[in-house]
């Protein structure tokens, strides 16, 4: 019975994923849900010399010491100061936790893959490599973000 | 597969354990040759045979086969009927490492392919190997064969593997595709080891095959009982523990939270040993496999060369032994390739053919040493300097300006590698600075050591644990720093007013004035800041603090300065690891989590040293300390002095070498039991002495806060009350033995304008507690021969101290005034010796050269030699050891020092004999 209420995508093609979408800058990002370990605050962040420019800091996760990369930085837009609103949100990407800083956390938006094109190649002057998609909305759009190709980032000092 | 799976997982582990030591029991075999250990042979026949039994009941058929062919070699051996050689040694290894694949690839064995082993097994079985008479099958053709059928059989795997991959390829570079690859052999290192399965069979001839048996060990690890019966006592103190600590709590009871937490705290810190007690493992596992790699390589590259491994008992944490395999190896490589010449070479240089390598383990000062020594041709630090000029890698002023050591050092440096061709062995020019990064990953340094024509020696320090590091928390602006104890030699602390006299600049370079010697100096502030945002010297680096804070560290290599803003506590941190995108600080070497839940950044100092290039910083002072300080080689004996005052015009010294540590205690931690004074110390008590109570001195004011030099005696710690430290000094002993000789102290020197008197702990000791030496033995019982000592020294002061000391305890000594005299003196004949105590900084002759006549000589290299040091330095000793030295001892370590003479002279003679007599 149990296999009967699981969702076949082979039946119709179209499967369901949940979104958990924050903002940064004017831009709404969505992350895949199931990529996304926890979202905390915490204003602690331990910077590191040398470090490359697009990470902030570590931060103590309860006992694991966790990078939190700017995510600002990693898609080029300016520093900002931190606000309140602030939150890291931890993702797991190769067996690591790591926590993007983004300016403030929205919705979790439920998407059928019909409801999602391709990212246009060029989205407010960032690269479209880091974009895994793009929902339109009645308000405006939601950019998917690919984590893997975000954290891939190096040497943008 | 049908058989329980349980059953077979044993199976694979108790084979590999029966496997591990084949292979070197198999070279046992194969140096003895036609004198057959039978006894040996016996014992890799029963492992082969239970491994063919087990395999047989589980139906594991191929390893069955196989452990049968290589069980007939074996029962022939033992029966005498065959003679080991090395071909039949050689095929005999290989099967054995064939047989350890299809055990750690139990699920597929039995559709691999034994049969060009078992073949060649029957053939040495039926006579077709031996070398009796004219052989049948020459081993080249033997070898060829193999190797043709492994190429046969590798082409048809392509195929498979091709199949395997072709998504995969589709994306990865072309390198990667196994198919491109030159060689057959290449082919199976480089295929991911998960997905060809079915090339197993070609494994065993390709040489990187340790790592099927590597993974399968990391899986589990072996605990002793004992250590597990204690682990479990602990968890059951710590449950006992933690409900007396509820129940305080619930009742408000604060009366008993004193004893609680101690109790907590002890078992903590117990739980912890223990723990990283259950990590550590033998260093043998790792070196286990050497004696195969050096026979490999031997025979590959025509070379004959012993491995000696000395110290496979030493101990050191998991993750350690898991790390050192592979920069082991390459070392090993480098000195088979590069190190050991061809034994037609050696013959040209009066070598012996076989050339030795010695790799060796012993714990030093916590930390564990590795020795990778060869005899053979060594590195020419002339070729070097060229090579990196033209490399581009140093200029020719620089070049110029190294020294021999530091152009050997440059092999260390990236893109460098000591072949002149690249051979298949070594020499690709990624070598040995990816051997120094791994090693400096953990916390471990490296340095090399040549002559040229005689060998080449690599020394590694490792720490012995990764996992819990004692640590230095500093502060740098606003944040947090740890830094390894390991790395800090001292502390130094620079008052506003005495900046300008401590710290100079040379050539740019800010440097410290410290004891002589000229320190390079680094300021934290400008190593963890971004470029560009620091400004100011010194002067403004923290306007309002009182004074500044240097931390002097070691690396191993050099030693700097660095600046920090002010110094937090010591702590045991737990060392975690930073994430991916902070692999390359090159300033950091982890994080920890501290007590308040903040992270700090474990500091590593070589990175710094590197970072901040401070190496011709460092050539710097020894130049100016070359040219400053000439009287270097007048063997002025310097004493490293810790100078300190009891009352304020009564200034007293110790000698550092002596004492343990300092600790800075509260006035009220004193405790006075029986008019003795007692310290409470970390769950102990420690005996206090006060100087006023034991020589003539005036009475320390009261103080809140004391230091206290603690030192042993008797195996007890005793701590010596010092009210204000001064200063630590290297201070040339002119001392006078005469105006303020009492019991107690040695004499005085004038230090600054202030005399000093030199102060014996131990007299001290002996002073306030009588009782502690009485349960000694006398050096010799009545009536026998007292034991006679040869004492070579040329301080008066010393010679006297020691000579004294000796008496004392009714040796017979007979003193000199160098090495010469001594020499002299011993073959005048005039006496018969039982033990030599030399000095190593004497005219004339030195001690060195005094141990290196004794011992070469035939009538008295018999003689046991113990050297004094001030400072036992490693290269010292080092050399000690090569001339003979049997021992090193700390000349004002008095215990230690009579503890060695009566180990030398067996506790023979009487101390009611005083003789004297001065040459």
């Amino acid at each position: 019975m149990a296999m009967a209420l699981l969702e076949n995508p082979k039946e119709t093609g179209v499967t369901e994923q949940q979104f958990a979408t924050f903002y940064v800058g004017d831009i709404l990002l969505g992350v895949d849900i199931r990529q996304v370990q926890e979202i905390n605050r915490q204003s602690e962040v331990t910077p590191v010399p040398h470090a490359p420019s697009y990470v902030r800091g570590v931060i103590n996760l309860r006992g694991e010491v966790t990078t939190v990369i700017d995510l600002r930085t990693v898609l080029g837009l300016p520093q900002a100061e931190a606000s309140r609103e602030c939150r890291n949100l931890i993702v797991n990407s190769q067996g690591e936790s790591i926590g993007f800083l983004v300016d403030r956390i929205s919705d979790i938006l439920a998407l059928r893959s019909d409801q999602i094109t391709p990212a246009p190649s060029n989205l407010n002057g960032i690269q479209s490599r880091f974009f895994s998609g793009v929902h339109v909305l009645e308000t405006g759009i939601v950019v998917l973000l690919n984590v893997e190709e975000a954290l891939a980032v190096q040497g943008t000092e | 597969m049908s058989c329980d799976d349980d059953l077979v997982r044993e199976f694979v582990v108790e084979a590999n354990e029966h496997l591990g030591d084949v292979e070197n029991q198999f070279l046992i075999i194969e140096e003895a040759g036609d004198n057959v250990d039978v006894n040996l042979v016996n014992e890799v026949f029963r492992a082969i045979h239970s491994i063919k039994g087990a395999a047989g009941f589980l139906g594991l058929t191929k390893v069955n086969d196989l452990a049968h062919s290589l069980e007939n070699v074996l029962n022939m051996m033992r029966n005498l009927e065959l003679k080991p050689n090395s071909q039949i040694v050689e095929v005999m290894l290989k099967s054995a490492d064939r047989l350890l694949g299809l055990i750690n690839d139990i699920e597929n064995s039995n559709s691999a392919d034994v049969t060009a082993f078992t073949v060649q097994l029957e053939k040495i079985a039926n006579g077709a190997f031996s070398g009796g008479g004219a052989e049948p099958v020459s081993p080249d053709s033997v070898a060829v064969e193999a190797s043709v059928s492994v190429a046969a059989k590798v082409d048809s795997m392509d195929d498979e593997i091709e199949r395997a991959f072709a998504a995969k390829r589709a994306e990865a570079a072309q390198a990667s595709a196994p198919v491109e690859a030159p060689e057959p052999k290449s082919v199976l290192a480089e295929s991911p080891a998960p997905q060809v399965a079915e090339a197993a069979p070609e494994q065993a001839n390709n040489p990187k095959k340790e790592t099927a048996p590597a993974a399968a060990s990391d899986t589990s690890i072996r605990v002793s009982v004992g250590v597990l019966d204690k682990l479990m006592n602990l968890a059951g103190e710590l449950v006992l523990s933690r409900n007396q600590l509820m129940q305080a709590i619930a009742s408000k009871d604060r009366s008993g939270l004193d004893t609680i937490a101690s109790r907590l705290d002890q078992v903590t810190s117990e739980v912890q040993e223990s723990i990283m007690q259950t990590r550590m493992q033998q260093i043998g596992t790792v070196f286990g496999k050497f004696p195969r790699i050096v026979r490999d390589l031997g025979n590959k590259l025509g070379k004959q060369c012993n491995l000696e491994i000395t110290g496979k008992e030493v101990e050191v944490d998991k993750t350690i032994i898991e790390a050192i395999g592979d920069p082991l190896t390459h070392l090993i490589r480098n000195s088979m390739d590069h190190g050991i010449e061809s034994p037609a070479d050696r013959k040209k240089k009066n070598k012996p053919e076989h050339g030795t390598m010695h790799l060796k383990a012993c714990y030093q000062a916590g930390k564990v040493r590795l020795e990778i020594e060869d005899d053979g041709a060594g590195i020419d630090p002339k070729k070097l300097r060229e090579k990196a000029v033209s490399k581009g890698i140093i200029t020719q002023d620089r070049a110029d300006q190294m020294g021999d050591r530091e152009a050997i050092r440059l092999i260390f440096h990236p893109g460098f590698s000591m072949a002149a061709k690249v051979t298949d062995v070594s020499g690709r020019g990624v070598g040995m600075d990816v051997v120094r990064t791994n090693i400096a990953k953990l916390g471990g340094t490296v340095d090399v050591d040549s002559v040229i024509g005689k060998g080449t020696k690599v020394i590694i320090t490792l720490p012995l644990t990764l996992a819990i590091i004692p640590s230095l928390i500093v502060q740098c602006q606003q944040d947090r720093f740890a830094v390894p104890q390991v790395n800090i030699v001292e502390l130094v602390r620079l008052r506003r007013e005495e900046l300008d006299k401590r710290v100079g600049r040379v050539q740019d370079a800010e440097v410290l004035r410290l004891r002589g010697k000229l320190l390079p100096l680094i300021r934290l502030n400008e190593v963890v800041e971004a470029p560009g945002s620091v400004q100011g010297g010194l002067e403004n680096n923290a306007p309002e603090e009182q004074a500044i804070n240097i931390l002097v560290v070691d690396t191993g290599q050099q030693s700097f300065g660095l600046i920090v803003d002010s110094l937090h506590d010591s702590e045991e941190i737990v060392v975690k690891p930073l994430g991916r995108h902070l692999k390359t600080c090159p300033c950091l070497s982890g994080a920890t989590i501290l007590g308040d839940g903040h992270v700090a950044l474990i500091l590593d100092v070589a990175g710094i040293a590197q970072h901040e290039e401070i190496r011709c910083a460092e050539d710097l002072s020894k130049n100016t300390k070359k040219k400053s300080s000439p009287s270097d080689d007048e063997h002025l004996d310097e004493q490293h002095l810790l100078l300190f005052s009891n009352h304020a015009h009564e200034h007293f010294a110790v000698t550092m070498d002596v004492i343990s540590r300092i600790d800075r205690i509260r006035a009220e931690q004193i405790d006075s039991v029986g008019g003795q004074e007692l310290l409470q110390y970390r769950n102990t008590t420690m005996s206090l002495l006060r100087l006023e109570n034991c020589i003539t001195a005036k009475p320390a004011h009261a103080k809140d806060r004391l230091y206290v030099i603690v030192f042993e005696v008797a195996g007890k710690e005793v701590g010596l009350v010092a009210p204000d430290l001064e200063d630590i000094r290297d201070i040339s002993t002119a001392i006078d033995m005469v105006t303020f000789r009492e019991r107690g102290v040695m004499g005085s020197m004038v230090v600054g304008e202030n005399t000093t008197r030199l102060v014996d702990l131990f007299e001290l000791a002996d002073i306030a507690h009588p009782e502690w030496r009485e349960d000694e033995k006398p050096v010799a019982e009545q009536g026998e021969q007292p034991p006679r000592v040869l004492l070579a020294e040329d301080s008066n002061f010393f010679r006297k101290q020691v000579a004294e000391m000796m008496r004392e305890k009714g040796y017979v000594v007979v003193d000199c005034e160098d090495g010469l005299l001594a020499w002299e003196t011993l073959n005048s004949g005039q006496h018969e010796f039982d033990v030599i105590v030399t000095d190593i900084e004497m005219p004339n002759m030195n001690g060195f050269e005094f141990t290196d006549r004794v011992k070469q000589s035939k009538h008295w290299r018999h003689l046991p030699v113990i050297a004094l040091t001030s400072l036992a330095g490693s290269a010292d000793i080092q050399r000690g050891i090569e001339v003979g030295i049997d021992d090193y001892q700390i000349k004002m370590d008095r215990d230690k020092l009579l503890n060695s003479l009566h180990n030398f002279t067996g506790g023979k003679a009487g101390n009611n004999v005083r003789q004297l007599q001065t040459v």
